[in-house]
């Protein structure tokens, strides 16, 4: 079988993706593992791209570079060392999860290996983002509909769980950090009663 | 034939526009403080080569990868995104079916290009540029989307080749939708930092991101800044103003000078409009411009059905 | 570059976001293991539709799903790593001994 450009340029992007995202596990700053995983979502947009998707393959990138954005965002805001350049390590059941990951690999290769695959690729004239758009707003549109309204949820949701306000009080009313070590003193300081200075208890 | 000349057309609108843009950006300042005129002509080229000759300054440990490719890689995002814009019929280095989306891939990669310009230097200033940057530039951003979906919507097509035919075919989309426009040109002040949406490289914070960069490093972010105003100008022009349309003069032409103009428009508002405190503008982005540009979204879905 | 070698690179990806979800200890870096997971699937998925299905639309359909999940498995879990942090002002896993409070 010959060996196409497009074959380089899949195996190499694979091979991108895979190493990035590896990488996210073990690289130092958190700051750097959010945009590694940005580098293997780029390369399998590029690799979507190969596979006759011009419209997922392109959204992938857009959708996926805010997405990683924001998870950087959360990170420095997480973070005692802001730039997140300092190394660190922060592992548990290591040896398991290499285990379950190679499992899984070999399970699923395993799989692909013995299954019959079909084969009826995409004709090369074929105007796949018309058929998409149709499709959407067509057959299925209440498929994509549902997916709207689950956003809307998504959000509504996400705001009321990580507001500070709620129906019961303040969230981080008498939260207490987590201990050092198992029952021992809380490290970091405890936040101010109520926050805000409005609930001061006098006894 | 028509590839190269569509890269050649590429390549000299951005550099001979990058070269125009740092001109312009000069004559504003000496228009509004009455400096004159003359200085500001050459004043660009004599920074560029202070810029070159001056060292490279070294902050403690930066990260090696991202610190010194910031500037390049906006750099060519700024050539990929012009890369969509048809220079004449038939004359487009990249004529795919989604050119609307991959334009903005281009902006959200950027917004994350300067927050990693800002992030890699590892010194106070530029994080806090580069962080405060990324909360309003995430939400002009999607504003852009609304517009440019709004844009898209009379050509029934993702590609900027069909969006410039419906406006040869019909009205240019300024007329149809001019708040977009509007919409449209903060996008513009967004992705080259400038003025009201300068949050990245502003002076209240020494340079921002740019404040550990020194040498042709500083030039580069510079040079880059100016590219992608090129870039979004011409990008502008096109979904706007018709790109390479017009009467009696050939169609490159057409799309110079448009984006000139609306190149002059952005350097203009960089300079006359004030910056507005970080969380002030995020309410302002989020509360009011944000729901507008979904506005201008509905009002040219239902003028299209009224009108088609 | 065949249905055979995308699966197999798309298993590769879920393989090391399930080493990944399972390992790390900070919340966002598990999530990062769960989002490279999904950036499988969605490859799987793009593969299955380019080569298996003679460009039917509703392979692509499906794609657009699984960012959609990709999107709310973000948005809710940040809004649950915001709220633990004010409970606990904590962001990693093992400060999670019950789910109270």
């Amino acid at each position: 079988m010959a060996v196409t450009a497009a074959d380089v340029l899949f195996w190499l992007l694979a091979l991108c993706a895979g190493v990035s995202g590896w990488r996210v596990f073990a690289t130092d700053s958190m700051v750097r593992a959010s945009f590694l995983l940005l580098l293997s979502f780029l390369s399998v947009a590029g690799i979507m791209l190969l596979l006759a998707a011009p419209y997922i393959g392109i959204a992938t990138v857009f959708m996926m570079a805010v997405e990683m954005m924001v998870m950087a965002l959360f990170m420095v805001m997480f973070m005692m060392n802001p730039a997140g350049l300092n190394p660190m390590m922060m592992v548990h059941q290591h040896k398991l999860a290499i285990g379950a990951g190679v499992l899984a690999f070999l399970g699923l290769t395993a799989a692909i290996l013995l299954t019959d695959l079909p084969s009826d690729p995409v004709p090369a004239d074929r105007a796949v983002v018309h058929d998409l758009g149709i499709e959407l707003l067509g057959d299925s549109m209440l498929v994509f509909e549902t997916a709207g309204v689950t956003l809307l949820a998504t959000m509504i949701g996400a705001v009321v769980l990580s507001s500070r306000r709620g129906r019961y009080g303040d969230a981080d009313t008498g939260s207490r950090p987590p201990g050092l070590e198992p029952g021992g003193d809380p490290a970091g300081r405890e936040p101010e009663e109520g926050g805000g200075g409005h609930h001061h208890h006098h006894h | 034939m028509m590839a190269v000349a569509a890269f050649v057309s590429l390549f000299a609108l951005l550099i001979l526009g990058t070269a125009l843009a740092a001109v312009m950006d000069r004559a504003a300042v000496a228009l509004a403080s009455g400096r004159p005129m003359g200085a500001a002509l050459k004043e660009p080229a004599r920074r560029a080569a202070a810029l070159l000759l001056r060292q490279k300054v070294e902050t403690e440990r930066p990260d090696s990868i991202t610190w010194p490719l910031a500037p390049v890689a906006y750099l060519m995002l700024a050539a990929v995104g012009l890369s969509v814009v048809p220079f004449a019929p038939g004359v487009v280095v990249t004529d795919i079916s989604t050119g609307i989306v991959l334009w903005g891939a281009c902006e959200a990669l950027t917004v994350i290009v300067v927050f990693l310009h800002g992030w890699s230097a590892n010194a106070p200033m530029a994080l806090i540029g580069g962080y405060r940057y990324v909360g309003i530039g995430l939400p002009v951003l999607l504003l852009s989307m609304f517009v440019l979906i709004a844009a898209a919507l009379p050509a029934e097509s993702l590609s900027v080749v069909e969006i410039v035919r419906a406006q040869e075919a019909g009205l240019w989309n300024v007329v149809r939708q001019p708040p977009g426009l509007a919409l449209f040109l903060i996008l513009g002040l967004m992705l080259t930092l400038r003025g009201p949406f300068d949050y990245a490289d502003a002076e209240d914070l020494a340079g921002g991101t740019k404040a550990e960069a020194s040498g042709p490093h500083r030039l580069a972010w510079r040079v880059a800044r100016l590219a992608m105003l090129v870039s979004f100008s011409a990008m502008a022009a096109t979904a706007f103003l018709g790109g390479y349309l017009g009467p009696v003069l050939p169609g490159p032409l057409w799309l110079v000078l448009k984006t000139v103009a609306v190149m002059a428009a952005v350097i203009a508002a960089g300079h006359m409009l004030a910056r507005l405190p970080p969380s002030r503008m995020l309410t302002t982005v989020w509360v009011v411009l944000l729901p507008l540009s979904f506005l201008v979204l509905v009002l040219v879905g239902v003028e299209l059905l009224l009108w088609p | 570059m065949t249905l055979t070698s995308v699966l197999i690179v798309a298993s590769a990806l879920v393989g090391i976001g399930l080493y990944g979800a399972l390992s790390q200890q900070s919340f966002v870096m598990l999530m990062m293991g769960l989002e490279l997971m999904l950036n499988g699937v969605l490859l799987a998925v793009i593969g299955f539709w380019s080569f298996g299905l003679g460009g039917a639309p509703e392979g692509q359909l499906f794609a657009i799903i699984v960012m959609a999940v990709m999107a709310v498995e973000m948005a809710i879990g940040f809004a649950l790593v915001v709220a633990v942090y004010r409970k606990k002002q904590a962001d990693m896993t093992e400060a999670l001994e019950t789910l109270k409070n």
